[in-house]
C-alpha cells in the first residue's frame, strides 16, 4: 500500500462505497457435501437455522428495502441466483431498482470447494443465464456461494467472462488477480463490516454502527491520498430485524453524509479501476517482483 | 443433484409470503402488538437411552464433562426447582399470560409443578419426551408418531387437558413432523422462527398454524449462544417491541418471548427481564396473549 500508484475515483471521491445485501436461499434439505455441512446443529432438516434465514426473505428484506430506498442506495446484491426463481417478488424488487446483481452462487448450501472444472464451468453458465433470463443483466462478478471457492476459481471466472471477484479480503483497494486468460480484479468485500460475524457474537446494533463509522473515518482520511474501497455487507435476516433496522439508517446517514463518497456498484468500481489504474498496478506488481528476484 | 428451482419454498409445509403483499392483519380491538411468553420446561436425563439424539453442544454447564455431567444437568434443573417460580412471578406482574412447553419427562417427574402451573392459569403445549431425546429424521415415521402421541398423552394425564400447541424439543424437527403433528390433533406449532405474524402451514393431514417465535431475543440464543450482555438483551427487547408496535399499526405483529427458567430465572438475569417488560408493557395497545388465543385470533381474521 505504501508505495503504490495512486487511485483517483470519479469527482475526487476519497472512498468508493459499495453496499452488498446478501439475498440468499439456504436449502431445507441440501445435498451432502463431504467437506462442509451447512446445518451442523442437528440431522437435516434444521428448521431453526432454516427459518432464521427464511425470515429474511419473508420479512427482513422488505424492511431493509424501505431504508435503502430512503437513502437511494444503489446496491450490489450478492444473490443466490435461485432467489430469482423461488422468490420472483424479491427478484423483481431488486431488478426494478436497477441494483447490480452479483452472483453469490445458486444456493448458499452448494459450494465450489469440491467442484470439478467442468462442473464449475457449467455453474458459471447457469449463473450467467439465470441472471440474464430474469433481469437482462450481464453477470459481472461473484462472491462465492457462502464464500466458497477453490484454486481454479479465478481462472474459470475469467474464462466465463466475469470481471471481478469479491472473495479477496486482503486489501482496501482493487487488486489485479493473475489468471490464465483475460482480466480479473478483486473488489474488496468485508467480513468485518458484515452483520454475520458482528452478530454471531455478543455485539449489538450500536457496536456495528460504531464499527462502520470508525472504518469509514479512517478510510476517508486515507482516501485523501489515494482512493479507498469500503464494502458494507448486510443480510436481511439479521439487519432487517426490528431491533437492528435503525442502525442501518444511522450508518447510511453518516457515511452518505460525507461529500467525497462515491456510492458505486462493485462493477463500476472494477471498471473504473481497470480503465484507469489496472496497468499501473500490474507494472507496480512486476517491479516488486523484480526487486524480489534481484535479491 | 439438480434442485427444483420452481417458484416458492423448497418444501411443501407452507407457501412463500412476503409480508408487504399480505392483507393487513388486525388483532381484536385494533391492537398493534400481541405479546406472550413461551416458557420451556426441558428435562435432561442423567442416563438417556443409547439411541437417543441430543444436541452436541447443549447449553448449560461449564465445559463439556464426561457423563453424567453434574454441572450441566443441575444447572438446567435449577429451572424446575427455583427459576420457574421467579419467572412466573415476573411475567404475572406484567399480566403476561404464560404458555409453557412441557416435555413428557417433566410431566412425569414433577407432578406438583404440573398442578401448580394449572393453578396459575398457564397454557401447556407439547414439547416431546425430553431434551435428551430429540425428534429428528433419524427416527422412523412410526416411532415419531408414537413419541408425539406419548408426549400429548402424558400432558393430558398430568393436567386433564390435551394440548393444541407444540414446540419440538430444542426446536428440532424431522421433515415429517408437521404432518404428524396435524394427524395428532395439534393446531399450532412454534418450531419455525421465520416471521412476525402467524401463518398457515399445510400438511396431508390438514392445516396447522405456525406461531413463529422471536429467535434473536430467545434467552438461550441471545444470552447463552451469542453471549450478549444483559443490558444489550434488554435493549434488544425494548427496541424490537417499539418497532413492531409501530409497524403493527399497518399490519399487526406478535412478539413471543422464549424463556428458560434455568437461564432467565437466575436472580441476576430476572432483573433485566423485569426492566424490559416494564418498558414493553407500557406501550399503548399491547395485547397480552396465550399461544392459543393468538392463534384463534389469527384464524378468525385470516381471510
Amino acid at each position: 500500500m505504501a508505495d503504490r500508484p495512486n487511485i483517483s475515483w470519479p469527482n475526487g471521491a476519497r472512498v468508493a462505497l459499495w453496499v452488498a445485501p446478501n439475498v440468499e436461499h439456504y436449502e431445507y434439505l441440501p445435498p451432502r457435501d463431504a467437506r462442509r455441512n451447512p446445518w451442523p446443529r442437528s440431522p437435516h432438516p434444521d428448521v431453526q437455522g432454516y427459518s432464521h434465514r427464511d425470515y429474511g426473505n419473508r420479512v427482513g428484506f422488505w424492511r431493509m428495502l424501505e431504508v435503502l430506498d430512503q437513502h437511494d442506495v444503489r446496491c450490489t446484491a450478492s444473490t443466490n441466483l435461485a432467489v430469482f426463481e423461488h422468490y420472483p417478488d424479491i427478484g423483481k424488487s431488486m431488478a426494478d431498482r436497477g441494483w447490480e446483481i452479483m452472483s453469490h452462487g445458486i444456493y448458499n448450501t452448494r459450494y465450489l470447494s469440491s467442484m470439478s472444472d467442468q462442473d464449475e464451468r457449467e455453474f458459471y453458465q447457469d449463473c450467467i443465464d439465470t441472471l440474464h433470463r430474469h433481469t437482462g443483466q450481464k453477470l459481472r462478478g461473484m462472491l462465492g456461494p457462502a464464500v466458497s471457492n477453490n484454486l481454479r476459481t479465478p481462472d474459470l471466472m475469467a474464462e466465463a467472462g466475469l470481471t471481478y471477484h469479491a472473495d479477496w479480503l486482503h486489501d482496501d483497494q482493487p487488486v489485479p488477480i493473475r489468471v490464465d486468460g483475460g482480466r480479473l480484479v478483486s473488489v474488496p468485500y468485508s467480513i468485518e463490516l458484515n452483520d454475520v460475524p458482528v452478530f454471531l457474537h455478543h455485539h449489538d446494533t450500536s457496536d456495528f454502527v460504531e464499527i462502520v463509522k470508525a472504518q469509514f473515518d479512517t478510510l476517508y482520511e486515507e482516501g485523501a491520498g489515494s482512493g479507498r474501497v469500503m464494502a458494507l455487507a448486510l443480510h436481511p435476516y439479521l439487519m432487517g430485524m426490528p431491533h437492528r433496522i435503525d442502525g442501518l439508517d444511522e450508518m447510511l446517514d453518516y457515511v452518505l453524509g460525507h461529500e467525497l463518497v462515491w456510492q458505486a456498484t462493485a462493477s463500476e468500481i472494477a471498471d473504473h479501476f481497470i480503465e484507469h489504474h489496472y496497468e499501473d498496478f500490474v507494472d507496480h506488481a512486476v517491479s516488486l517482483q523484480e526487486v524480489n528476484d534481484a535479491r | 443433484m439438480p434442485a427444483d428451482r420452481s417458484p416458492g419454498m423448497d418444501h411443501s409445509h407452507y407457501s412463500y409470503s412476503p409480508l408487504p403483499s399480505r392483507n393487513a392483519l388486525k388483532w381484536p380491538n385494533e391492537k398493534p402488538l400481541a405479546v406472550g411468553a413461551l416458557v420451556l420446561l426441558e428435562h435432561y436425563e442423567w442416563d438417556p437411552p443409547q439411541d437417543a439424539y441430543s444436541l452436541r453442544n447443549a447449553s448449560g454447564g461449564l465445559i463439556k464433562l464426561p457423563a453424567p455431567d453434574y454441572v450441566q444437568l443441575t444447572h438446567r434443573e435449577y429451572g424446575h426447582r427455583v427459576g420457574i417460580f421467579r419467572l412466573l412471578d415476573t411475567l404475572e406482574r406484567y399480566k403476561i399470560p404464560v404458555t409453557v412447553a412441557v416435555d413428557a419427562l417433566t410431566a412425569l417427574h414433577y407432578p406438583w409443578l404440573m398442578k401448580h402451573l394449572g393453578e396459575r392459569n398457564c397454557e401447556i403445549v407439547g414439547h416431546g419426551i425430553s431434551a435428551s431425546r430429540l425428534i429428528t429424521s433419524k427416527m422412523d415415521r412410526g416411532t415419531e408418531a408414537e413419541v408425539i402421541a406419548n408426549a400429548l398423552d402424558m400432558l393430558e394425564q398430568a393436567t386433564g387437558v390435551r394440548p393444541i400447541g407444540w414446540f419440538s424439543p430444542e426446536g428440532v424437527e424431522s421433515a415429517r413432523t408437521p404432518e404428524l403433528l396435524a394427524a395428532a390433533g395439534i393446531q399450532y406449532v412454534c418450531d419455525w422462527p421465520n416471521d412476525e405474524q402467524p401463518y398457515t402451514m399445510t400438511t396431508p393431514n390438514g392445516n396447522l398454524t405456525s406461531l413463529p417465535l422471536f429467535l434473536e431475543i430467545d434467552d438461550e440464543f441471545a444470552l447463552w449462544n451469542r453471549r450478549a450482555s444483559l443490558a444489550s438483551w434488554e435493549n434488544m427487547i425494548v427496541s424490537a417491541a417499539h418497532r413492531l408496535h409501530s409497524d403493527g399499526r399497518r399490519s399487526a405483529r406478535h412478539m413471543m418471548f422464549t424463556l428458560r427458567p434455568w437461564l432467565t430465572g437466575q436472580p441476576f438475569r430476572i432483573r433485566a427481564l423485569d426492566r424490559a417488560l416494564a418498558q414493553v408493557m407500557s406501550l399503548e395497545g399491547v395485547w397480552p396473549v396465550h399461544g392459543s388465543e393468538l392463534i384463534a385470533a389469527f384464524n378468525n381474521t385470516d381471510s
